[in-house]
């Protein structure tokens, strides 16, 4: 009993970052369409800010993740302006930005792996390696810190879109596009600055995979299948449904990891995709799929 | 006919295309374009008499290889529209299959390169039996997922030497002609992958295609068995990528995850399509060389590969943003097109 309890803490503890990591995807998806496979470098990129402000400065990660954020929305809003911002009008909008988005991140991998080289990295904070003991069971610090931090953030998150007046442009935004605009919505202005705000996620989200996670650009490509599987499961463009199918993917990967063996782990992320693609594409909380 | 009333819209555009080449173009099809061509590439190998250029055969080869592959591709993500970045996955079991045979029989992979594309295109028609349910960015995200799969399950396969893979003996002719036999070999396999891309958009197999690409839903409601022309067009397109692979494993000498299953791979097939411009005959091939010609100054004037990783997003940023039709697709929708580029 105890070791069940114990998987689950460590696969709750992971599934915490992991919805960090979804939801900028997420909202990204719900407001603009975009399935954005640039998401998991931009994280990367953000686990960079991090990583060079703790060995620089020794500031800590989770210190330095309103930097890393800031960073990343700018970078965001740059990448919006200069490629996607045209494409709205594109006949075949969903598909072109998905290839777009590839190669942004073909870019972004080169770029950070021409600079910093594809070597494993980590910051290693003091409580990256501790654990607390309750009882029988043990809680790794540095994931439990990291759970806590991207819960807080998601918190933020939600309170901003359920309270603000951005908030209410967004949500109205992700709900019926044409109707926000003849709401008054400037929907242009709402899709930069979500788009900002999703690779901003990306990066809060990379300065805790800095110490959670060991990380280098080409790593990218393998949570692309990882994100993509959560974000799917709990429907595309539900800002819950990513963080309870992250909780549960996560959840799973651990039982897979401690029963079947680390190597296969990441493989339940992929067959999981598959599965859901193929019995339930909307996802468990998601509007049937539209189809571009 | 029944089936092609309701498709009409594509029948009626293919004649008015046609006329207007008729009209325009005078004679029509020039085919002495693509018979010189191979004459060329035939003829090539005979600069070797004076040794010292396996770089310009190497250069040769390689760009073929990606030519049958691009082309391979092109039937599924250019007539059909269904965009895959996965299908270096085939390549892998091509290059498997036949490396795997020449590694315990001795069978030179020039032989089994045909099986292995059997082999290919059987797995192709299987996976595409799950993943052509997906339509849209749903099937690009499929295809990334089952790469990784690929990946997982070759990386812990000991039978095929996991992650370290298997190394190949090599032919024992001098270094002079040793290329020879592989380019032949990658040479008849993207002629016969363009001449296949030319038939199927000749035939009525390609019709049916373009019509799922432009409403798979009409496409149906016409009478179009669209999930049996999707998943024939998926195994088409695995077949050359599989051959490929097969004789690519073998000119390298070695087989490892690493070397086929990198998603650099699927994008240089992607982006030679769209950059030439998907849809078109010639479009692959004019975007294959081109990527190569680029690659291969990056190359010599930076010298990184992740440089080049870079460089090639950016181009297909610049491609996607600009020449979404690609540049015979662009030239060709501006009547621009020069004739010895007009292969369809």
């Amino acid at each position: 009993m105890a070791d069940i309890v114990q998987v689950i803490i460590l696969g709750l503890a992971l599934g915490g970052v992991y919805a960090l990591m979804a939801s900028g995807l997420t909202l990204v998806f719900g407001v603009m369409r975009i399935v954005n496979l640039a998401h998991p470098i931009m994280i990367i990129a953000g686990a960079f800010v991090s990583y060079w402000l703790f060995t620089l400065y020794g500031l800590d990660p989770i210190v330095s993740m309103p930097i890393a954020a800031i960073v990343m929305f700018c970078v965001g809003i740059i990448v919006y302006k200069l490629i996607f911002e045209r494409e709205a009008a594109s006949a075949k909008y969903s598909e072109m930005t998905v290839l777009l988005t590839f190669a942004v991140a073909m870019c972004f991998d080169g770029l950070l792996g021409t600079a910093f080289s594809n070597t494993q990295r980590i910051t290693s904070p003091f409580y990256a390696t501790d654990a607390i003991f309750l009882g029988d069971v043990f809680i790794p610090t540095g994931q439990l810190y990291a759970g806590i931090a991207s819960l807080t953030v998601i918190a933020a998150l939600v309170a901003f879109l359920q309270f603000t007046r951005f908030g209410y442009a967004i949500r109205a935004t992700t709900q019926n596009r044409d109707a926000a605009q003849l709401m008054g919505v400037n929907v242009g202005l709402v899709s930069i600055i979500t788009f900002g705000i999703g690779v901003g996620l990306a990066g809060a989200a990379g300065a805790l995979v800095s110490f959670v996670f060991s990380f280098f650009p080409a790593k990218h490509w393998e949570w692309i299948a990882i994100l993509m599987s959560l974000v799917v499961l709990g429907g595309m463009g539900k800002l819950a449904g990513a963080i309870i199918g992250a909780l549960i993917l996560a959840t799973l990967a651990a039982f897979v990891s401690t029963y079947i063996g680390t190597t296969w782990s990441t493989m339940t992320f992929f067959l999981a995709l598959f599965v859901i693609l193929l019995v339930r594409p909307q996802g468990l909380f998601g509007d049937p799929l539209e189809e571009s | 006919m029944s089936t092609q009333l309701d498709v009409s819209g594509v029948v009626e555009a293919r004649k008015s295309r046609e006329e207007t080449l008729a009209t325009t173009a005078g004679a029509g099809r020039q085919a002495w374009v693509p018979a010189t061509l191979l004459a060329v590439l035939v003829a090539l190998p005979a600069v070797q008499v004076f040794d010292g250029f396996n770089y310009v055969l190497h250069l040769g080869l390689y760009a073929l290889m990606y030519i049958a592959m691009s082309s391979s591709w092109n039937i599924l993500g250019g007539y059909t529209g269904y965009i895959s970045l996965g299908h270096n996955v085939f390549f892998c079991i091509g290059g498997y299959f036949s490396g795997m045979i020449l590694a315990y029989t001795g069978i030179s992979t020039l032989i089994t390169a045909p099986f292995a594309g059997l082999v290919a295109s059987l797995v192709g028609f299987g996976i595409g039996f799950i993943t052509l349910r997906m339509r849209g960015p749903t099937f690009i995200i499929s295809s990334i997922a089952l790469l990784m799969v690929a990946r997982i399950l070759f990386d812990n396969w000991n039978f095929v030497g996991g992650a370290n893979g298997v190394t190949l003996p090599q032919l024992t002719i001098d270094v002079q002609w040793a290329k020879i036999p592989y380019y032949y070999a990658m040479l008849f396999i993207a002629a016969a992958a363009v001449y296949c891309s030319f038939r199927i958009k000749h035939s009525k197999f390609g019709l049916h295609l373009r019509a799922i690409s432009q409403d798979e839903v009409k496409a149906e409601s016409a009478g179009i068995n669209t999930r049996f022309y999707k998943m024939l067009a998926f195994a088409i397109s695995a077949f050359f990528v599989g051959m490929a692979g097969a004789v690519w494993g073998e000119y390298i000498t070695y087989i490892r995850p690493s070397i086929f299953l990198i998603i650099l791979i699927a994008a240089n097939m992607v982006l030679m399509s769209i950059l030439g411009g998907k849809g078109t005959v010639a479009g692959p091939i004019v975007g294959t060389v081109l990527l190569i010609a680029f690659n291969e100054f990056f190359v010599a004037t930076l010298g990184s590969s992740e440089i080049n990783i870079f460089a090639t997003g950016l181009v297909m940023i610049v491609a996607l943003l600009y020449f979404p039709n690609g540049i015979v697709g662009t030239l060709a929708q501006k009547k621009k097109l020069p004739r010895f580029l007009d292969w369809d």
